[in-house]
């Protein structure tokens, strides 16, 4: 039971962990997680990603 | 405080930049590397004073008028939003051209700072540049500046002057004639004017020991690399050794281990997989599915997939040496006269080369080009340069059925580079049109001893990226795929002996009757194919958790599932044809949905954009069913099964059918509107 419950929790903080960085890096506003050269946005200023500002 | 950094292409922008930010923006040693405006707060080592000083970087710009999209962020930025300063990043190797741009940003009355930067360079050339003159000149503050990561000289000074200037009025030395030029040969004689302006300043302030007209030892070397004849073969055993060192070799030794003097050093797979028989001993009493959810779900499927790491990172090690040295910037003039011909632009070039790191970055760079045809037709095909991601799946196919044949990575580039070209004329054909000729011009950055410090750090950030993806998308993926494996439709656990009532199979099966004519028959292996949409290195995640298989690089683990050295490619259930056919199906294909993405908002068009997919599914099919069936007529006749093959060539057939009618119309299409044109 006890080791039961040490898998279950070791999923689920790998799975919150990971799901926590995905939903970041896209409201970060980059284009593609993990992409070599491909992070669109090198800084958030005042909440907004400097790629998805209006003058992009 | 913001200061724009404006300046030609290729004049070390971004290298500036992320020394003063500490960012790891994309550098190269060619024009168009940055498309887009980055922006980052300089360190506050770089200056005194509390306030903080945000750095825009622009793409690079020969001129104020721009020519693409690219050039058109600069201008605008700069007219626009007015920065504080702009510090004109001007490569003091080549100021006759740098100093054209540099006159036209005086004129706005934005303060200028103009750093000369690469200025090493010119102390080994023994070139001098009077800054005190040039300043003068000019009117502004003039700085010599060296920004590559092993040197850093005059950026203190540069912000320094930076900051002082803010508010103050910019007069310009040279102001061109009021108004917009009347036409062409106006703009013409307008530029000339400018032209001949900053020459007469370069002859006030330049002193050059070495004419540039004289052949040096660089022009030798390029008379080799870039020679019509011998640089695409140079380039196909370029292309062979390095995955020769990153799949046979060195990453190979890394991965699997090594035997030295009788001493085994284990590799990193035997790590990973010790790691996970630790964990699995560990929950050996909890209960199967939350134990193996771990084990073989989330441990064994990113662990399939960073197994590769070694062979990934020996390669990008491998690639990085060969920009910095200079040599992919020749490798663009080697291939631009073939592209060329099939009615590309010169700059498609770039695109194909970035893309062989990643497709998104490979797609974003096509907005250099001007033309929308071209620019649309290269955002297109550029996927089709196999990226950084495909390389495990590459890796995993020449591993288990080829014993790591080097000539399968090279072929799949040089495939990739045929296919290029075949759509080039196919996409010429569908639109009508007419081949016209284009010019390509691109700096070529000189020879130099590659930096090891630069490629290991390239090296690192890619590989780091690997690994990020590896422990997100791919690890969320194959938790997904492990729960649809493990349940049926009922949410009851799959029984032993029947895993085709998964939720996995009865999704992946319908797709896996598609995959018959290429010699596909496993549902595992069409969900390893659609996952791969997601990320492509889910491909090989999916594998290993659908077959149970962690440890994909040593073939004696696949050897010892089916019991047999004979049987490794078994446990795939693939014949060789098949594998290989595989593995181009899944690197011809449409690219994973980021790329896609990039394609949407570069073509900027939903007919461009819906065909090019079209096109790679067709492209990718149609290629997987020609290797498989030729490959299996080849090498076993007997095997390939008449029914699935007609319906495999019929649906060939239908692509063509469909290309052929959507060029039909197109062209009849652009008939009326001719004769309409000429009513």
């Amino acid at each position: 039971m006890t080791e039961t419950i040490i898998a279950a929790v070791a999923v689920a903080v790998i799975i919150g962990l990971a799901l926590f960085y995905v939903i970041r890096s896209k409201r970060k506003g980059r284009k593609c997680i993990g992409c070599p050269d491909a992070k669109g946005c090198p800084m958030v200023k005042d909440g907004v990603c400097s790629c998805n500002t209006k003058n992009k | 405080m913001r200061i724009a950094f404006a300046g030609n292409p290729n004049s070390g922008k971004t290298t500036m930049f992320n020394a003063l930010t500490g960012s790891n923006e994309k550098v190269g040693n060619w024009a168009g590397v940055t498309v887009d405006k980055k922006t980052g707060i300089i360190k506050k080592k770089f200056y005194s004073g509390g306030e903080t000083l945000f750095a825009v970087d622009l793409p690079g710009a020969y001129s104020m008028s721009p020519f693409t999209a690219e050039e058109s962020v600069t201008s605008t930025y700069i007219k626009k939003e007015a920065p504080d300063v702009i510090i004109n990043i001007v490569d003091a190797t080549n100021i006759a051209r740098s100093l054209f741009f540099t006159t036209q940003l005086l004129e706005l009355g934005v303060p200028v700072v103009v750093a000369l930067n690469k200025s090493d360079i010119n102390k080994k050339k023994e070139t001098r540049i009077d800054t005190v003159a040039l300043s003068g000149l000019l009117g502004c503050p003039v700085y010599t500046t060296v920004s590559s990561s092993a040197k850093l000289e005059g950026l203190k000074e540069v912000v320094g002057a930076a900051v002082a200037l803010k508010g103050k009025e910019q007069k310009a030395p040279y102001t061109a004639e009021d108004g917009a030029p009347a036409d062409l040969e106006a703009a013409k004689a307008a530029d000339r004017k400018r032209f001949d302006f900053v020459n007469s300043i370069v002859e006030k302030v330049e002193t050059r020991r070495q004419s540039s007209g004289e052949k040096n030892i660089h022009d030798k070397i390029d008379a080799v690399l870039t020679n019509k004849w011998a640089g695409i073969p140079i380039f196909a055993v370029v292309m062979f050794l390095v995955f020769q060192i990153s799949q046979a070799w060195l990453g190979a030794w890394i991965a699997e281990g090594v035997e030295i003097g009788g001493r085994e050093i284990p590799g990193l797979v035997t790590l990973i997989d010790a790691f996970k028989e630790w964990v699995a001993g560990s929950l050996s009493h909890a209960n199967v599915f939350w134990a193996a959810l771990l084990t073989e779900g989330i441990i064994g499927g990113v662990s399939a997939v960073v197994g590769f790491l070694p062979l990934v990172m020996v390669m990008y090690f491998l690639i990085a040496l060969l920009e910095d040295c200079g040599y992919m910037a020749r490798v663009s003039v080697v291939l631009d006269p073939i592209f060329k011909k099939v009615g590309l632009s010169g700059k498609s070039v770039i695109p194909f080369v970035v893309g062989t790191g990643c497709a998104v970055p490979g797609v974003m760079a096509c907005r250099t080009i001007r033309s929308d045809r071209e620019r649309r037709a290269t955002a297109m095909l550029a996927p089709f340069m196999p990226c950084g991601a495909k390389l495990p799946i590459i890796g995993l196919f020449a591993g288990a059925f080829f014993g790591e044949a080097s000539w399968v990575g090279t072929l799949m580039y040089f495939v990739g580079i045929l296919i290029i070209l075949l759509g080039a004329l196919l996409v010429n054909k569908i639109t009508g049109f007419k081949n016209k000729k284009s010019f390509f011009i691109i700096e070529l950055p000189e020879y130099k001893v590659p930096s090891l410090w630069r490629a290991i750090k390239s090296m690192c950030q890619r590989g780091w990226s690997y690994v990020v993806k590896a422990g997100t998308v791919i690890l969320l993926c194959n938790a997904v795929v492990y729960v649809m494996q493990s349940f049926t439709w009922g949410l009851k656990l799959v029984a032993e002996d029947a895993p085709e009532t998964s939720i996995l199979a009865t999704v992946a099966g319908p797709i896996a009757i598609l995959l018959i004519p290429i010699g596909v028959r496993a549902w595992e292996m069409a969900a390893a194919a659609v996952t791969g949409f997601i990320a492509k290195e889910n491909v090989v995640g999916t594998l290993a958790v659908c077959y149970g298989i962690s440890n994909l690089i040593n073939t004696e683990e696949l050897a010892m599932v089916e019991g047999a050295d004979s049987a490794v490619a078994a446990a795939f259930g693939l014949t060789k044809a098949a594998a290989l056919a595989y593995l181009m199906f899944n690197l011809f294909t449409p690219p994973c949905f980021a790329a896609i993405g990039a394609m949407n908002s570069e073509m900027k068009s939903a007919k461009w954009f819906w065909g090019g997919i079209g096109l790679q599914l067709a492209v990718g099919y149609t290629v997987a069913y020609a290797v498989y069936t030729v490959g299996t007529l080849i090498t076993d006749p007997a095997s390939l099964a008449l029914l699935p093959a007609i319906l495999g060539f019929a649906a060939v057939l239908g692509f063509a059918g469909v290309i052929v009618a959507i060029g039909v119309h197109n062209n009849k299409k652009a008939k009326e509107e001719l004769a309409k044109k000429a009513l």
